[in-house]
């Protein structure tokens, strides 16, 4: 019974943490992209994701992805059917390869370490200026 | 009982010690261990990047980035070389550099999984890496993240006296993760020996609370939280009594109290008295309730120091005299009396003691109460006989009957003897009834004096064939004991018990109705029964209407004075009147000389008794 209950407690406070990190993370992203909205809207390609982007504040997940303020993909299929007049952040190394072209950043993990980036051109097209704490991450990939 | 139970909680606490001991050691030895498995990840993280660095030494020529940069064939084939490396455990091997910004960028991946690309960013543990380039010295980096232990080794990689990258190996392991759970059951086994020791110990030790609180309740008076008899019996046997000063305490007019205020406020002065004396006393100190409103003291006495116990017992004497206890809207005022003994060592034990402190306390009551006797004082102000010496006196035989006569005033003819008891000490010095009735009254000695006398007595009626009064207190007949002792002496000497006249003295008002059923009973042996002293003290005429009474002895200090005095005449004259009406004997006492008689005579007294008429012998 006691062992039962140490892993249950184990594995709980391992994804508690995963996901409060990853949390912590985009919450911190979508402020310095957005940092004057209330009201974030965002649509997520991954369903299994769209209950942690509920949990964040001022974050509303929408269904159509004409109504989001920033599309987060985790997938990135049919890259082509994506509106790019929309700000793209891409999940997952992987997908970041892939829509680094069009995203305005990227935050995925690499060796175990989570790594961000922000593309210094999209930033500027999009009118973003970043808060100090995060200019670290700002990449000039064309 | 009580040793046994130090011995058991010493053996729990013992075997708690061990079991907490093996159980944090466990975790010990297995920090140890697995610090020794991190060491030799160490030591082979890096003996791999020394063999990378002297890979990447053979191979590049010239500045390490622009060499890389500009051959990706080279590139391609470094890191197909570093993969080798690549196992369960080693599962990353990548060498970065830092650029202008500070920002960490890939050179080489020999990973096979998560594989970065040249110059691509990389967010690592900066502080640390840079630590490593700004030193020129490797370092570890422990881990503990969701998966495992990681280990990251990193090693500069030196051109020119320039760090120009970084060699990284990560390493995995689950092993300490097994070791952990190897020693889970060990760990488990002692984490369940623990808790059952540690609710072994807590239910003993809740057992022996629950046993010292029922032990200290059965020792504790409940209304006043003194300790009581029990207690007292026990504690005696355990201390050495010499290094105590005794003293007994009581509360003057206590069942005044009660009787004016009601039960509950003589509860609460009890509660407060006991407060106010506790809140004197040291923690040696013990106070004990030894009866009603009678308390026992003991005073620790400090080695080589002079007894203090007469200024504390001061003390406390003054401050129950002021002290104002209220109760039920009313200011009640309380004193104490207390016999202190000091001079411990002269007696023989402590029951001894206690009983010394008790007769010293009871001539602190009638010495006027609210005071405190101790030896000294006793030496000064009275010659009063101890109980024990009393005692001893009965038990030896030492009780002597004198007799005066009582004679008819007319023919003068002896017609009753007066008992008179005296007592007589070690010396053959006869004592008189005030240096030893007082101290004996209210005791088993006291009804043992009566029986004794009683029993003489009768001796003499046996002897004499002449009538014989002897005195007792109308309370004597109201105490079912005295009485029982009296009642019983006449009943074994009824054949003469009309020779003998008791005479009652201090007859304040007692419950008339035992007095008269007692005193009827007792005249149905042909006892006479006489009223003494009367005219004086609590003299009243409606002791006629409730006593059988025979015989009226006038009060001696009406008699003195009778030929000198016309007011003593009078009251004497009117007493015989109304005697003579209530057809009562009468007799004059203190006829101590010619004219007395003579006047005794003109009223018609029949019977005197007095130095004139005879001393008693």
């Amino acid at each position: 019974m006691k062992k039962v209950l140490l892993i249950f407690l184990f594995l709980a406070s391992v994804f508690a943490n995963q996901s409060n990190v990853e949390k912590r993370i985009y919450e911190t992203i979508l402020n310095a992209l957005f940092p004057a909205k209330q009201t974030i809207c965002i649509w997520v390609d991954e369903p299994s994701k769209v209950e942690l982007f509920k949990s964040i504040n001022g974050v509303k997940v929408v269904s159509n992805s004409s109504k989001a303020d920033i599309l987060m993909l985790f997938k990135g299929e049919d890259i082509h059917k994506i509106d790019d007049s929309k700000k793209i952040f891409a999940n997952g190394y992987l997908v970041f390869q892939r829509v680094k072209g069009e995203a305005i950043g990227g935050f995925y993990w690499q060796k175990g370490r989570p790594n961000l980036v922000f593309i210094n051109k999209k930033l500027k097209e999009s009118g973003v200026s970043l808060p100090k704490k995060l200019k670290k991450y700002i990449e000039n990939i064309d | 009982m009580r040793k046994f139970n130090l011995i058991y909680i010493g053996f729990i606490s013992i075997l708690l010690l061990f079991i907490t001991y093996f159980y944090l050691n466990i975790g010990k030895y297995e920090q140890q261990v697995k610090d020794n498995i991190k060491q030799v990840i160490f030591k082979n993280t890096s003996y791999f990047i020394d063999n990378i660095i002297e890979m990447i030494d053979n191979e590049v020529k010239g500045d390490l980035y622009s060499v890389l940069k500009n051959n990706e064939k080279l590139r391609k084939e470094l890191e197909k070389r570093m993969e080798i490396l690549i196992n369960p455990s080693f599962k990353y091997v990548y060498m970065l550099y830092r650029d202008k910004e500070g920002k960490y960028r890939y050179l080489l991946d020999g990973s096979k999984d998560d594989k970065g690309l040249f110059d691509e960013k990389f967010d690592v543990n900066k502080e640390e890496w840079d630590k490593v380039y700004d030193t020129k010295k490797p370092t570890v980096i422990f881990q503990n993240n969701f998966s495992g232990l990681w280990v990251t080794t990193l090693k500069p990689y030196i051109q020119n006296n320039r760090v120009v990258g970084v060699v990284a190996m990560d390493f995995s392991t689950t092993l300490l993760g097994y070791l952990s759970k190897t020693l889970e059951p060990l760990k488990n086994l002692f984490f369940y020996i623990f808790i059952a020791a540690i609710f072994l110990f807590s239910v003993i030790l809740y057992q022996i609370i629950l046993q010292l609180r029922t032990k200290k309740e059965s020792v504790t008076d409940p209304l006043t939280g003194a300790y009581n008899r029990v207690f007292l019996r026990e504690f005696v046997k355990k201390i050495n009594y010499y290094s105590y000063d005794v003293a007994m305490i009581d509360l003057d007019h206590f069942k005044k109290v009660n009787d004016n205020y009601g039960h509950k406020a003589g509860d609460y002065i009890l509660q407060g008295f006991v407060k106010i004396v506790k809140s004197s006393l040291r923690q040696k100190d013990v106070l004990i309730r030894f009866g009603g409103e009678e308390f026992l003291l003991f005073l620790h006495r400090d080695k080589n120091k002079q007894s203090k116990a007469k200024e504390v017992l001061e003390r406390i004497r003054k401050k129950i005299e002021e002290y104002d206890f209220k109760f039920d809207g009313e200011d009640i005022k309380s004193t104490i009396s207390i016999g202190l003994v000091t001079d411990i060592y002269t007696y023989r034990d402590i029951q001894e003691v206690i009983k010394k402190a008790d007769e010293r306390l009871y001539i602190a009551k009638h010495s006027g109460r609210n005071r405190v006797v101790y030896k000294e004082q006793i030496s000064n102000s009275t010659n009063r006989l101890s109980i024990s010496q009393i005692k001893s006196a009965i038990d030896e035989n030492r009780i002597l009957c004198q007799y005066q006569p009582i004679v008819e005033v007319d023919s003068k003819k002896v017609v009753k003897f007066e008992a008179l008891i005296r007592l007589i000490d070690k010396d053959g010095k006869i004592i008189y009834p005030n240096s030893f009735i007082d101290t004996i009254e209210n005791t088993n000695i006291y009804r043992d004096m009566t029986k004794k006398l009683l029993s003489i007595v009768f001796e003499k009626i046996k002897e004499s064939n002449t009538s014989v009064s002897m005195n007792l207190n109308l309370s004597d007949i109201v105490d079912n004991a005295i009485y029982e002792t009296i009642y019983n002496e006449i009943k074994m000497h009824k054949n003469l018990a009309n020779f003998l006249t008791l005479e009652l003295l201090e007859y304040e008002l007692l419950d008339s109705e035992i007095l008269y059923d007692r005193l009827k009973t007792i005249k149905e042996y042909g006892v006479k029964i006489a009223l003494d002293d009367f005219g004086s003290g609590y003299s009243n005429f409606a002791i006629f209407k409730t006593l059988p009474i025979d015989i009226l002895k006038i009060d001696g200090g009406l008699i003195k004075n009778i030929h000198e005095l016309e007011i003593s005449h009078k009251v004497v004259e009117a007493i015989t009147f109304l005697a003579y009406n209530l057809e009562l004997e009468v007799v004059a006492e203190f006829v101590h000389n010619k004219e007395v008689l003579d006047k005794i005579s003109e009223l018609n007294i029949k019977y005197a008794q007095g130095f004139y008429l005879g001393k008693p012998s």
